[in-house]
């Protein structure tokens, strides 16, 4: 299917935070409850629309567990958002975020996109992260928040779009350069060939303007 | 449910014109014409003529939406996933395929270390016209693993499958797509074992140190890398070395190649003289999952440690094809093969 951009993202957190669930919830709109780690990537791809044009989300969906992160530091390149993601029922996940946060801004471009995600808020009753708690660490590192929960599917719609929103508006202002493919951007083709007379000139409505 | 392969083979053998060049080892360019065996410009990559290489795993991962190992070659094939029965069952409609290729992270590495997985939706008719992109299949790329972390191996050979498993347990039963000719199996028998045994260029010299680990054995941390730049230099250093030996041994396993090739080539005609033969204990043993050593524990590829030719920066040309890579060496086995399979 033809689309204006196709996003790159990239999901990060430790093992066990939800991070499959997520993208299986944004993408097939299913929960699964008992999920194989995750070793090297999975890959999961959604079109959305933002701003009446057709975006492609491809998603990459990495190993938390370290024993199984071999070469995954090479998948931040050319990412265009990131989901990091945390587990409110377990205090070490959150402890983590500092060092993948870390982590993804030294591998990745800096003008990444980062959205933090407190995920599990079903399980309230065994919440140790509190949402406060989450909401000033992303406010203190400059990362966007939102607490989901994969399993009853809320806000993960609103995780994944959010993210994509931002990115767009980023294109808007002309913050990412389109034409570098290492900012996890890429014209569909649809746009490719309006991009070509903006060649240049890019950022702005320039950017954003397709042919239709 | 019951697989209907196509009638005709989606890649189209002879015809494919594909120029191989290595551009950064122009002398191997050099090499080829000056032994007259290849002729570059006139005679198809071989690999692309089967239908394992630059077919539609690599067009994609190398295509601008991922851009993925862009220098390094892919071997591929068509795969149809069955289960074990009675006799195996194919568990998907015959229009879905898993495409399964192996590559490089970086180019220079001997041997690969990337398995990819994809799923590919076949629309009926187009077997033939698959290279044409109005008429492409569909092909969705699910995964890439390390090949550390997967164990392959020869499952059935009668049947052309293959087992693939990962080091979280997962099992895949992958039949060979009929539509693939005999040879490519061999290669994939090739793959797993060179993959358990290694290659005599690889890591068993003891000139080439491998001082760095992909995975970090202290994981106290997610990221837990606070001497990655060190390592990485020091990873840059051997590959130097890693490159003047790949050099020196080029000469010698490029003859393997062409000879293999050849070799290849006798094959192909007394395959078409196939008849059918009782299998010998050796084939019993070969196709027996129970013969393939299969632990219950990790340990198979010692696990999270480093991989023999895996290495994270190394720098520099990858000079052979993959599947010259597969054909080079230990003559014997395929001698073997080719006994067995007639």
């Amino acid at each position: 299917m033809a689309y204006a951009y196709l996003f790159k993202y990239i999901i990060i957190g430790d093992t066990g935070v939800g991070k499959s669930c997520l993208l299986l919830q944004f993408t097939d709109k299913r929960f699964q409850p008992v999920h194989d780690l995750t070793i090297g990537v999975e890959f999961g791809a959604r079109m959305i629309t933002i701003d009446g044009k057709q975006i492609k989300l491809q998603i990459w969906d990495t190993a938390g567990q370290e024993s199984f992160r071999s070469i995954t530091r090479s998948y931040y390149r050319g990412a265009a958002g990131a989901l990091l993601v945390y587990d409110i029922t377990r205090r070490d996940t959150f402890n983590h975020l500092t060092t993948w946060l870390e982590d993804a801004r030294q591998h990745s471009n800096s003008n990444m996109v980062i959205m933090l995600i407190g995920n599990k808020s079903d399980l309230e009753s065994r919440r140790e992260v509190k949402k406060e708690e989450g909401e000033a660490f992303a406010r203190e590192h400059g990362l966007i928040f939102m607490e989901t929960s994969a399993k009853t599917a809320s806000n993960v719609e609103e995780a994944f779009i959010n993210t994509a929103k931002e990115i767009y508006e980023k294109i808007q202002e002309g913050v990412f350069d389109i034409n570098n493919e290492a900012n996890g951007i890429k014209i569909g083709p649809q746009h490719a060939a309006t991009n070509a007379t903006h060649a240049g000139n890019q950022g702005g409505q320039q950017a954003g303007g397709g042919c239709c | 449910m019951s697989s209907v392969p196509p009638s005709k083979p989606w890649w189209k053998p002879k015809t494919v014109k594909v120029k191989r060049s290595y551009s950064s080892f122009p002398f191997l360019n050099a090499w080829e014409e000056f032994r007259g065996l290849l002729p570059v410009d006139r005679e198809p990559n071989p690999g692309v003529g089967l239908g394992v290489e630059e077919g539609l795993l690599c067009q994609m991962v190398h295509s601008p939406e991922f851009n993925l190992f862009p220098d390094s070659v892919v071997f591929e094939s068509n795969f149809v996933q069955v289960k074990k029965g009675r006799n195996w069952i194919d568990i998907y409609k015959a229009s879905y395929t898993m495409a399964l290729g192996v590559t490089s992270s970086v180019p220079c590495l001997p041997l690969p270390n990337i398995l990819l997985m994809a799923s590919v939706k076949w629309r009926q008719g187009q077997s033939q016209t698959w290279n044409r992109p109005s008429m492409a299949p569909k092909i969705i790329l699910k995964r890439i693993l390390p090949l550390k972390f997967v164990e392959l191996q020869v499952c059935d050979q009668l049947q052309r499958i293959l087992r693939l498993r990962t080091v979280t347990e997962k099992i895949y039963y992958l039949r060979l797509h009929s539509d693939h000719p005999e040879i490519v199996f061999y290669f994939w028998v090739r793959l797993v074992q060179i993959l358990q045994q290694g290659l005599s260029i690889t890591t068993k010299d003891p000139r080439i140190l491998i001082t760095h680990c992909l995975v970090p054995k202290n994981s106290c941390s997610p990221s837990g890398d606070s001497q990655l730049v060190q390592e990485k230099l020091q990873a840059s250093q051997t590959s130097d070395s890693l490159m003047q030996l790949m050099a020196n041994e080029e000469s010698e396993t490029l003859s393997q190649i062409f000879a293999d090739l050849h070799q290849r080539n006798r094959f192909s005609s007394r395959s078409s003289k196939k008849t059918e033969t009782k299998k010998d204990s050796s084939e019993k043993d070969a196709s027996s999952e129970d013969s393939i050593p299969c632990t219950r524990d990790l340990s198979w590829r010692e696990s999270f440690t480093c991989g023999e030719w895996e290495r994270e920066n190394p720098s520099g040309p990858q000079p052979l094809s993959l599947l010259s890579t597969l054909a080079a060496s230990t003559r014997p086995q395929l001698t073997l093969f080719i006994g067995n399979s007639i």
